[in-house]
């Protein structure tokens, strides 16, 4: 070997075989690595996982299936079967001939179509040349009347067009022989097949199960060499599964692409029912009535699922689908199991759960409230309770009045010490108010800051009063009530559905039975005088205000102002500090300094009085905190809001948030996070920073629990610009525009605190204690009273029912919004328009039957015909059966009469036709329908009724 | 530690940086029998590796040079420094053979080899082992992936691909036609001008330094110090904003850095002269053309007469002012650093009437 190195080696060759070889065996090594880490992925094993729990869970089914089985029928059909095989066994030669036939047809049979199909291609073939032949020898005809050419192979042509015919003819006569056949060996076996099938129908459920586990079962092929590494590009049962949507697009910035969902991947059961129980990805949908399943209105196979959920569909892995947790215990439980970290390959992380439906606005935007989307519903009403449209515009809440009490007359209603408590620490006063704190928040909290708030708090207090207007109460001295009486008033006709009084926080009573003021501690708040003129008529104070009239009488009026009188209490904050006028001037200075020159500024503070000055720099105060936004100030009539528009802001991207020195170990930097914290702390993102006092924070602090704090972020990340194509978003129509208007209304107005309406809402049924006492449900209102009944009915409420005591209260609303409710309910019923005919062909028999089901089936039990039933239980008693022609639809009244339990659930109204269509009764034959008619024809004919229809 | 930390912080400014490397390639230079020594050798991959092998330790130096982007630019500065090391060692070796009388190794050795198998094993071997490096290291580091490109969103900082580093630090202190424009057109011309311009036949074939003292110093200080520590600092030490970190240095998105720089206009008119800037752009900008007129047209002319008055006999007219014009061109560069460093200098001529700034 040292010979070689002599004629010119530059290496031992030697040593060279050994770095090659031990290089080889690295390439080799290196390649299996690779494979192996190509092939191991984690989703892999989670279908592993559920295989083998899928086995299970079918298993269980099996055993259930099988226990279910009616043995002894079973057995019956067996003995049938093995008698009527014994029958045909006996025919058994006459059967074999036939069946002998059959095979012979059926050769015939396969020959004459192969025949049939090959001449047919042989002629296409020939007549497409023929026709290539033509063409081209008339290729210089330019017009009509040019002569035909005689072109070769056209009698060829028909030929084979007549013999494929005649091809034709002989399958059919072959198939009808040998259906022939069949039929005669079917009228043998008639029998057996009969009982098979009987039996298959009683063991079918058990025997697709059985076949579905030795699918599962585990198997060498289809578990271990389908799903070997490099063998499984052929036939893996191990597959990414996914979902392509055409019309849901993900928007990467330069294009819009359908969006490509593999998270069925992983989550394998979420469309199949019986996984609810089990742990994630393995679990089922939640609401496969409404999403997922495929008769769901968002099948999973148009709708996906990262349009709701967000997060990067096409991701398998579960990092970098960008889940996120919703609690920091499952924060710390992922990072455990999947090293999990907030993804930075997506700019739309996952919405935690309970926050999808921020989601539903992306198709839904035509809507601003969305059918069962309930936390997102009341996200959006808390975002118009506490007012946050009127700072930040939004698309969706504009147009919308403001939020807060107008105070261009305040100083008839308030003196300025209360206010100025009030506003130092609104919350201080009363705990459930949305008015929120202004001053004295985390940036505003040093002494220093004191100084300045008092000298602000002092000045917007001035101001407010010096540019008050006189309001004259309509009754100048009005006599004192009895409080008792007054608080059972309060609590029983309907107060409570927007007005908390008592103990209840903001967070429990929610934002509907906030929509009103709550009237802790009012009164400390205001005076009798003009309590009881605005109790007794809230519009003679504030002429646009909500509040309705509940028709109450002068001395009740009187009652319920006496009582409010004595709730008092909620002392409020002292002043945090004490200032000198220098200081006034001091602040109105920085604010001058901002807009005008130092020398400019000195001399416009010099040239007023100490008066004017605290004038001015209140004016200066109420623009800065913008108090105008939600309240209706002299002097702010045309100034636009002070926040930042919020139509968007779900769009925005993350490096768009400052967290300034907030870190992420205290509010991880998701923007979802920095929403939520915002809404807890609005000023917590000043801290740690030097800022004069013009340059700091100025969204005032609402004091939101950590829930209404949650529910508002979902609603502000559902305010998102448009990406989704216009197919996918709920398509416009006259009915549909009128259920968005009137959703709007009756959300808007507050009618849904009382009432539910669509399956949400009712909020004071919680507060009676039999629901058949509370307001009605009125989403089958459209089709249940006549459209002029309603009309009239709203503008004039009356009694319908004496017994309870919770009123309908007249609103004074304009026909343009009843004509809207009007239009709403039609539209929820799908009874669109007031014109509808009711052909009564009652005759005397028809009636006289009526009245004796009548009197049969006991109404007048529980329904009032004049007189109000007696010995009942209030909760049982029902309508005036009087009003029944003027007020309801006939064809309304059969289908009550049918199923009042699914129209109006809880109802007390008895199912008498349980067995419908049948009928336990002997009229009309037992004629469900026809006993029915009869009775809604013998209510017809009643009259004499209450009638909101007289006098208006 | 820490306080090693912000020593080192201290040292990787830009200024301390550049003067750095350039003080490391004059003693290069200068001390180069000392520096080919195994001992410097291999003393300087050492010092390379416990530098960021002490990185890694560092949360935010780990960050910095284990994003996958910036591994191979760890590994380029490990083969950047042995080249240097290895090419001035073949050369110093070279040169002491040439005192001795001695041919160069590259004569000396007569170690003419068979193509097969000494060549083509090699290579062989050579290909394997790459593919096995480039496989484990494709299955170590994932790509580096982003979110999708958003035109409203750009990253930040926004880094050129690593070859492009040192242009984009010149725009720190050019504008942009001169960074992005003239200057990178100037250097791929300028090297493909090389072989017409430099017709010596000294060190052809074989290392040399004492042969091409100039030649081989300009050349390191163009390549080594503009160009590569540039793109080093560019990776390493430029961080949000285009703002300057440490290399243990958090790199905070809302760093602020005070720009005071000063026009040479405001200097000569305001500071100067004591009057207002006058109205008419030339007149404004009359001092900065003519230094500009003066560093390029008239320097290279009296440069010729005195000072490179060799080079200009040795090269004629033409191949003079061309190599004039590139080196001068080339050091245009550092020194509007220094200018910037020393003087806060923004532009030497700056007319925003039509976006012209030098």
């Amino acid at each position: 070997m040292a010979d070689k190195r002599a004629v010119g080696h530059a290496y031992n060759i030697d040593f060279l075989n050994v770095v090659f070889a031990a290089s080889s065996l690295f390439v080799l090594f290196s390649t299996m690595w690779m494979v192996w880490d190509d092939y191991d992925r984690e989703w892999k094993n989670h279908q592993r996982d559920f295989s083998l729990l899928q086995l299970e869970v079918t298993r269980a089914g099996l055993a259930q299936a099988e226990r279910d089985v009616d043995r002894a029928r079973v057995a019956e059909l067996e003995a049938q079967r093995a008698a009527a095989e014994q029958q045909l066994a006996a025919n058994a030669a006459q059967v074999t001939e036939l069946e002998d036939q059959l095979a012979d047809v059926n050769r015939q049979l396969f020959v004459a179509t192969q025949n049939f199909n090959f001449t047919k291609a042989v002629y296409d073939v020939d007549r497409y040349s023929f026709e290539v032949r033509r063409d081209e020898a008339h290729a210089g005809d330019h017009g009509e009347g040019e002569a035909e050419v005689e072109i070769a192979g056209r009698d060829e042509v028909t030929a084979l067009y007549d013999r494929w015919l005649a091809e034709g003819l002989e399958v059919e006569r072959l198939t009808a022989e040998r259906d022939a056949i069949r039929g005669r060996i079917a009228e043998f076996t008639a029998e057996v097949d009969a009982v098979t099938d009987e039996l298959a129908a009683l063991t079918g459920e058990a025997d697709r199960l059985r076949g579905l586990v030795t699918d599962l079962a585990p198997s060498l092929i289809d578990d271990y060499l389908l799903n070997a590494p490099l063998l499984d590009f052929m036939a893996p049962t191990l597959t990414v599964r996914q979902t392509i949507t055409p019309n849901i697009v993900d928007d990467v910035n330069f294009i819009r692409v359908p969006k490509m969902d593999r998270c069925q991947t992983c989550h394998l059961a979420i469309d199949l029912a019986g996984y609810e129980d089990y742990p994630q990805p393995f679990r089922t949908h939640p609401n496969l009535e409404t999403y997922v399943g495929s008769a769901s209105p968002h099948p999973v196979e148009t709708t996906g699922c990262t349009v709701c959920h967000e997060g990067m569909g096409q991701s398998i892995s579960f990092v970098d689908a960008a889940h996120s947790p919703s609690t920091p215990e499952q924060m710390a439980e992922w990072e455990e199991r999947y090293d999990w970290e907030e993804s930075h390959l997506w700019d739309y992380p996952m919405l935690p759960t309970g926050m999808a439906e921020a989601s539903c606005a992306k198709c839904h935007r035509e809507e601003v409230f969305i059918p069962e989307a309930d936390n997102l519903n009341l996200g959006y009403g808390m975002y118009e309770r506490a007012g946050c449209y009127a700072c930040h515009k939004t698309v969706g809440f504009e147009d919308l009045r403001k939020p807060g009490p107008n105070l261009t007359r305040v100083g008839s209603k308030l003196d300025e010490e209360w206010v100025a408590r009030w506003i130092r620490d609104p919350r201080a006063v009363k705990a459930s108010t949305w008015m929120p704190k202004v001053w004295y928040n985390s940036n505003t909290s040093t002494p220093e800051d004191a100084v300045r708030s008092e000298v602000e708090i002092d000045a917007v207090v001035a101001y407010l009063f010096a540019n008050s207007e006189e309001h004259e109460p309509a009754i100048g001295f009005p006599g004192r009530g009895n409080a008792e009486n007054g608080q059972r008033i309060f609590e029983s006709v309907g107060c409570l559905g927007c007005h908390i009084a008592g103990g209840e926080s903001r967070e429990a009573a929610g934002p509907r039975r906030t929509f009103g003021q709550p009237l802790q501690a009012i009164g400390d708040k205001t005076s009798y005088v003009w309590l009881f003129d605005w109790i007794r008529n809230p519009r003679h104070y504030s002429p646009e205000t909500f509040m309705p009239d509940l028709r109450l009488n002068d001395f009740e009026v009187a009652d319920v102002a006496t009582y409010l009188m004595g709730l008092t209490g909620g002392g409020g904050t002292e002043a945090g500090a004490t200032y000198e006028p220098a200081d006034v001037d001091e602040a109105l200075l920085s604010y001058l300094r901002a807009i005008v020159p130092f020398e400019e500024a000195q001399a416009t503070i010099a040239a007023m009085s100490p008066e004017e000055r605290q004038l001015d720099l209140g004016r200066r105060a109420i623009g800065r905190y913008g108090c105008y936004s939600c309240h209706e100030i002299a002097g702010f009539e045309d100034v636009q809001p002070i926040g930042t528009e919020l139509s968007q802001e779900g769009s925005k991207l993350l490096p768009q948030f400052d967290f300034a020195f907030i870190h992420a170990e205290e509010v991880p930097h998701t923007k979802r996070d920095w929403i939520n914290q915002k809404l807890l702390d609005p000023r917590i993102y000043d801290r740690g920073r030097i800022l004069q006092p013009l340059e700091k924070l100025r969204m005032p602090d609402f004091g939101f629990s950590a829930a209404e704090a949650r529910l508002l972020t979902t609603a502000v990340l559902s305010f998102q610009r448009e990406v989704q194509p216009r197919v996918s978003q709920v398509q416009r129509s006259a009915r549909k525009d009128a259920i968005i208007d009137g959703r709007n209304l009756v959300r808007r107005r507050n009618c849904i605190a009382c009432h539910e309406i669509e399956g949400d809402g009712g909020d004071y049924r919680e507060l009676v204690e039999d629901s058949s006492l509370a307001p009605p449900l009125l989403t089958p209102e459209g089709a249940k009273v006549k459209p002029d009944w309603l009309y009239a009915f709203l503008r004039g409420p009356i009694t319908i029912r004496p017994w309870l005591e919770v009123r309908m209260p007249t609103f004074g609303l304009d026909d343009a919004h009843w004509n809207g409710v009007l239009d709403y309910f039609a539209a929820l019923s799908d009874t669109v328009g007031p014109f509808r005919t009711h052909e009564r062909v009652a005759d005397a028999g028809t009636l006289e039957t009526g009245e004796e089901l009548f009197d049969l089936l006991r109404c007048q039990q529980c329904h009032v015909l004049d007189t109000i039933p007696e010995d009942q239980d209030v909760a049982n008693l029902a309508p005036d059966l009087r009003m029944t022609a003027e007020r309801l639809q006939p064809d309304w009244i059969l289908d009550w009469l049918i199923r009042p339990l699914d129209i109006q659930p809880g109802t007390r109204m008895p199912t008498f036709w349980t067995e419908y269509p049948g009928s336990f009764y002997p009229q009309f034959d037992q004629d469900a329908d026809a006993q029915i008619q009869s009775i809604r024809d013998y209510l017809l004919t009643f009259s004499g009724g209450p009638s909101p229809l007289q006098g208006n | 530690m820490d306080a090693l930390k912000s020593f080192i912080d201290l040292f990787a400014d830009p200024r301390l940086f550049f003067l750095i490397t350039l003080a490391a390639l004059v003693l290069i230079v200068w001390k180069r029998e000392a520096f080919v020594s195994n001992r410097w050798g291999w003393g300087l991959m050492a010092f390379l590796t416990v530098f960021f092998g002490f990185g890694l330790t560092d949360e935010n130096f780990n960050l910095i040079i284990t994003k996958p982007d910036n591994v191979p630019i760890v590994g380029l500065i490990f083969l950047l420094v042995f080249f240097t090391w290895f090419s001035m060692r073949q050369a110093v070796d070279n040169d002491r053979r040439a005192a001795a009388g001695r041919p160069s190794i590259e004569k000396d050795e007569e170690d003419r080899v068979w193509t097969w198998p000494d060549l083509v094993y090699t290579e062989l071997i050579s290909m394997v082992v790459c593919t096995v490096i480039l496989i484990v290291w494709s299955i170590g580091l994932e790509a580096p992936l982003e979110q999708p490109a958003n035109n409203a969103n750009t990253p930040n900082p926004s880094k050129a691909p690593w070859y492009f580093l040192g242009l984009q630090e010149m725009l720190v202190y050019f504008d942009p036609w001169l960074a992005g424009v003239v200057l990178p057109s100037l250097i791929i011309v300028g090297l493909m001008a090389i072989p017409y311009i430099d017709k010596n036949p000294k060190g052809n074939g074989y290392y040399t330094f004492n042969e091409r003292r100039v030649e081989i110093t300009l050349f390191l200080f163009g390549f080594v110090v503009l160009w590569s520590s540039l793109i080093v600092l560019g990776t390493f030490l430029r961080g949000p904003n285009w703002n300057f970190f440490g290399p243990f240095e958090y790199w905070d998105i809302h760093k602020l850095e005070a720009l005071t720089n000063v026009q040479l206009s405001e200097y000569i008119w305001v500071r100067g002269f004591g009057m207002a800037l006058p109205e008419n752009w030339f007149v404004r900008e009359i001092f900065g053309i003519l230094l500009t007129i003066g560093y390029i047209a008239v320097l290279p002319v009296a440069l010729a007469k005195k000072g490179l008055t060799r080079y200009y006999e040795k090269l004629g007219p033409a191949r003079y002012y061309v190599t004039v014009l590139l080196f001068l061109s080339m050091l245009s560069l550092p020194v509007k650093m220094l200018t910037r460093w020393v003087f806060d200098l923004k532009y030497v001529v700056s007319i925003p009437e039509f976006f012209f700034n030098i």
